[in-house]
Parts: structure tokens; C-alpha cells; sequence
């Protein structure tokens, strides 16, 4: 009999161990495996109606992260990363690199750093459980604390903790966008790939000093648990327009503020995205506000008309 | 262009024409004109011809689906700085230029195609349909939707009017763009490097 109670107490505890582990416990446990596991994912990215086939590979060799992320329709477009420093290949593209420790473009920046930051914004609701890419998962519900953000559901592995999907939701409970896998497999030998993408010379990345701005524009007002990320001076992208360039970020969502001279030709005050993303315009002055950010517009359209010119 | 071609034009005006024919089409400018006038033309035997503005939305969405590989490509400062006095750049930009050009986003992550179709039968009505943003993250095909910042005085000609719609896409698939490229640039800055507001 005794014999049996401790049979059962190692088969049963630590089932019982994930049964009582928190919301926040099984995001830091995914955190974990993002870095530190080997695995390959293959995963579709649906917004607008729109599809993106993508397969990710991350591994650590060395100690060093290794991580290639190709997306497979279309162009070729492809990312790889070694430790901290990603290059992008893009189709038309002289490569180039950057450093970062991460790529960007698929899981959230605060999966993988500071889960922390998201305390502020965000609470961490555990919910059900999911067959998801032929695997159990279970739901981490990120749930905005207001609603000038929106919020997120994401279904971990219940064996290794992968996320498996990520749903963003609108104030309204629509869904947004969806990152989803459709095949994940772990391995223990590094795969060719990134062993080749290891051994390969990438363009060296630079660290850019940020211009500094000319004037000083001060937020009265931001919503809890947004900081400024990036603050400079450069020329738009496409463009060439000299803008003034603030970052926000909650960890999550991710807002960027431009003040630049009023043009002749006035964008509409508000635009939005069936897959959240929005822009606002506004005007200070003579100065034209634009806020981008995939974000409620009516957040960015507060964030516009809080900006004050410091003297 | 012969007389053949015109044929098969004409048989695509009136949609009794397969892909084939629509992809020659798609490459010919030419073709492209006379396809508006025939259809310019058909309208007007129809007496379906709009009061006003009769927009040449073909060569609007065409110009703006164009101009979209164009801004994937870093431009060279060359062609257009052109000596502004804007309110917040000063001299220092220039070196930065450079550097900054070296980075791009593909227009595959970035595409915001932003397409503009006024819709006729809204035109009279009081309630203009809200604006929508139609985001393409991949090339394909857009599916045309309202986009105006107000509706536009009465006075102003198509041409301006087509010219402004455009120039409103453009501004905005920049500023897209480049908060697509930012997120990029500044995937690794942490939160606790700089929490000034």
C-alpha cells in the first residue's frame, strides 16, 4: 500500500505541479524555452485576410543563439540571427545587419526579455486548454488592464512550452492577427542550416549613434505602462521627410510618434486596419503629429494631443 | 497596337477575355489607355457617365501599386534632397542619411498598400463611409477601399483631386514603412535604457 502512495505521488506530482502553476509561471517558463531550446517551427501568420507561410529555427550552439526565420511565399525574405547581431536578406536588398538579440517580426520583444514591464499593462489570466499543430496546449490569456491597448491570447506547449499561437484581440474582442504553428519538432543535433548560418561571414552590424533632436517634445500624457523606447532625428524611410521620432513601447505594443513640418497635403485624421494597425494625424502649431501604431486609434489619437514642445 | 489587338481589348472591356490576355494587358500601358477610353466610351453610350469627376481610378491604383517596389529600394540622397527648410532638420542630417540607407524593409513586410476608390453612389450622402486602411502584408491584390481625409471641395478638378489621393498614399505608406523599419532598428533597446517621457 505504501508502496503504491509513493507510485503514485512521482506519477501524479508533477502533473499536479503544472496544474498549479500560474499564468505568469508558464510565460516565464516559455521565455525559458524560446532561448534556450533547439527546435524548428513551421507557422502561418494570418491578418487581413492574408496568409504568410514562415518556418523558424532556433537553436544555442556555443552558448550563442542561433535563429533562422525564412518566410516562404513570395520574395525571398529571410533573417538570420547569431547571438546578437541579425541580418536581414531581403529580395533587392544589399543584406545588412543589426544588433539585436532577437528577430524581429514574430514573437513579442517581452517573450523573451523582461516579462516584468508587462505587470504595469497587462494581467496574466491562465484559461483553457487547446489541440493546437497536433500538440496540447494550454491558454495564457495577456489581458490589457484599460483599453488603450489591446490584448493578446497565447497557447503554450504543455511539454516543452513553446508557444504554439498567438491571437491579438481588440477592445471588442475581435481578432486581429494570428501567428500560429502548424508543425513544431525539437531536435538535439543542430540542423544543417544553422550550422551553415553560423559559419557564414554576415555584413558586420554598427552600433548608430541617434541624431538628436532639435526640439524637445514632452508627453503630458501616455497610457499606463508606456515608456519611450527610441528618441532621434532622422529621414522617413521612402520618403526622405525629416521627422522628429519618438518610440513607445508597453512591452507588447509598439507606438511611433513623428512631428515634422505641416504639408500641403493633409492625411486623414484617422485611418485603422482590419489587423489593428492605425494612424493618426494631428496638428501642433505648424507642426503635423503622426502616430502610428497598431494600438486603438482613439490611444493615438490621445497620445497626438498630449505633446507638448518643451522650451 | 493592330487591329488584332484591339480586338481582344475590346473583348476585355466587355469581360469575355481569359487571364492570358489580362496579364498582356496589365504590361501595356498603351492598352491600358485605350481600355479606359473604351470603357470611357461605353459609359457614355450608356449614359452612365458620373456628373462629376470622372476619375481615372485605374491609372490611380496602378501608379500606386507601382510606386510600392520603389520605396523598398533606399533611395540615393542625390536624387532627393532637394534644399528644404523644414522645421525640425537641421544640417547634421545629411551624415545620417547615409547610414540610414543602408537599412530597408522589404516590401513584403511592409506593403501597406493603401488604395483609394471614392465610391460613387456614397458621394451624395451625408454619412461618408469611415476611412480603411488595407494592409497587405504580402503582394497580392488589393481589394479597392474608401480612403479620403475629407471630402473634397467641389471645386477641386479630378486631376488634383487624383494627384492629392495619391500623394495622401504615398505619405502614408511611408510613415507605415517606417515605423515597420523602426520596430526593426529597435528590436533590442530595452525599456529601462531611457524612461523619460
Amino acid at each position: 500500500m505504501r508502496n503504491i502512495l509513493i507510485f503514485l505521488s512521482l506519477v501524479a506530482l508533477p502533473a499536479l505541479a503544472q496544474n498549479e502553476m500560474t499564468a505568469k509561471a508558464w510565460l516565464e517558463n516559455m521565455s525559458q524555452a524560446l532561448q534556450h531550446q533547439g527546435y524548428k517551427a513551421s507557422m502561418v501568420q494570418v491578418q487581413a485576410g492574408h496568409i504568410r507561410p514562415l518556418v523558424y529555427l532556433h537553436d544555442k550552439v556555443d552558448n550563442k543563439e542561433v535563429a533562422f526565420l525564412e518566410y516562404l511565399n513570395g520574395p525571398p525574405q529571410k533573417a538570420v540571427r547569431i547571438d546578437n547581431t541579425v541580418t536581414f536578406i531581403e529580395h533587392d536588398q544589399t543584406p545588412y545587419s543589426i544588433f539585436s538579440n532577437r528577430i524581429e517580426g514574430l514573437w513579442p520583444a517581452a517573450f523573451t526579455s523582461n516579462l516584468g514591464i508587462l505587470s504595469h499593462s497587462y494581467q496574466f489570466v491562465l484559461g483553457g486548454r487547446a489541440r493546437i499543430a497536433g500538440r496540447p496546449g494550454q491558454l495564457v490569456r495577456i489581458i490589457s488592464k484599460d483599453n488603450n491597448r489591446f490584448s493578446y491570447r497565447v497557447w503554450l506547449d504543455m511539454d516543452n512550452f513553446l508557444p504554439l499561437r498567438m491571437d491579438t484581440v481588440s477592445v471588442d474582442k475581435n481578432l486581429l492577427q494570428q501567428l500560429m504553428v502548424v508543425e513544431i519538432g525539437q531536435f538535439d543535433t543542430t540542423p544543417e542550416i544553422l550550422q551553415e548560418a553560423i559559419k557564414r561571414q554576415w555584413p558586420s552590424a554598427r552600433v548608430i549613434s541617434p541624431q538628436k533632436q532639435t526640439y524637445h517634445w514632452k508627453f503630458t500624457w501616455l497610457p499606463k505602462g508606456f515608456k519611450v523606447r527610441t528618441r532621434d532625428h532622422h529621414r522617413l524611410y521612402g520618403s526622405r521627410e525629416p521627422v522628429e521620432y519618438i518610440g513607445l513601447t508597453d512591452g507588447l505594443a509598439n507606438i511611433s510618434v513623428y512631428i515634422s513640418e505641416s504639408k500641403t497635403t493633409e492625411l486623414p485624421s484617422e485611418l485603422t486596419s482590419q489587423n489593428g494597425m492605425a494612424i493618426v494625424t494631428d496638428r501642433i502649431g505648424d507642426a503635423e503629429v503622426v502616430v502610428v501604431g497598431q494600438a486603438p486609434s482613439k490611444t493615438l489619437i490621445e497620445i497626438a494631443k498630449s505633446l507638448r514642445l518643451e522650451n | 497596337m493592330d487591329k488584332l489587338d484591339q480586338e481582344w481589348l475590346s473583348a476585355a472591356v466587355d469581360g469575355d477575355i481569359d487571364e492570358q490576355a489580362i496579364k498582356a494587358l496589365s504590361n501595356d500601358s498603351y492598352a491600358q489607355d485605350k481600355w479606359c477610353n473604351y470603357h470611357l466610351i461605353g459609359d457614355a453610350i450608356r449614359d452612365e457617365l458620373p456628373d462629376a469627376i470622372p476619375l481615372d481610378l485605374t491609372a490611380g491604383i496602378a501608379s500606386a501599386l507601382e510606386s510600392e517596389p520603389e520605396l523598398l529600394v533606399p533611395q540615393t540622397p542625390e536624387t532627393k534632397v532637394t534644399v528644404e527648410e523644414p522645421l525640425v532638420a537641421n544640417a547634421k542630417v545629411v551624415p545620417l542619411f547615409k547610414q540610414v540607407g543602408q537599412y530597408a524593409i522589404a516590401a513584403s513586410v511592409a506593403v501597406m498598400a493603401v488604395i483609394g476608390v471614392q465610391n460613387y453612389q456614397q458621394v451624395e450622402q451625408e454619412n461618408h463611409p469611415s476611412p480603411v486602411l488595407n494592409t497587405l502584408p504580402i503582394m497580392g491584390s488589393a481589394s479597392p477601399v474608401s480612403l479620403q481625409a475629407e471630402p473634397s471641395s467641389n471645386a477641386v478638378s479630378a486631376q488634383e483631386y487624383n494627384e492629392q489621393l495619391q500623394e495622401q498614399r504615398r505619405r502614408i505608406n511611408a510613415y507605415l514603412q517606417d515605423h515597420l523599419l523602426q520596430q526593426r532598428l529597435n528590436s533590442n533597446s530595452s525599456l529601462s535604457q531611457n524612461s523619460d517621457n
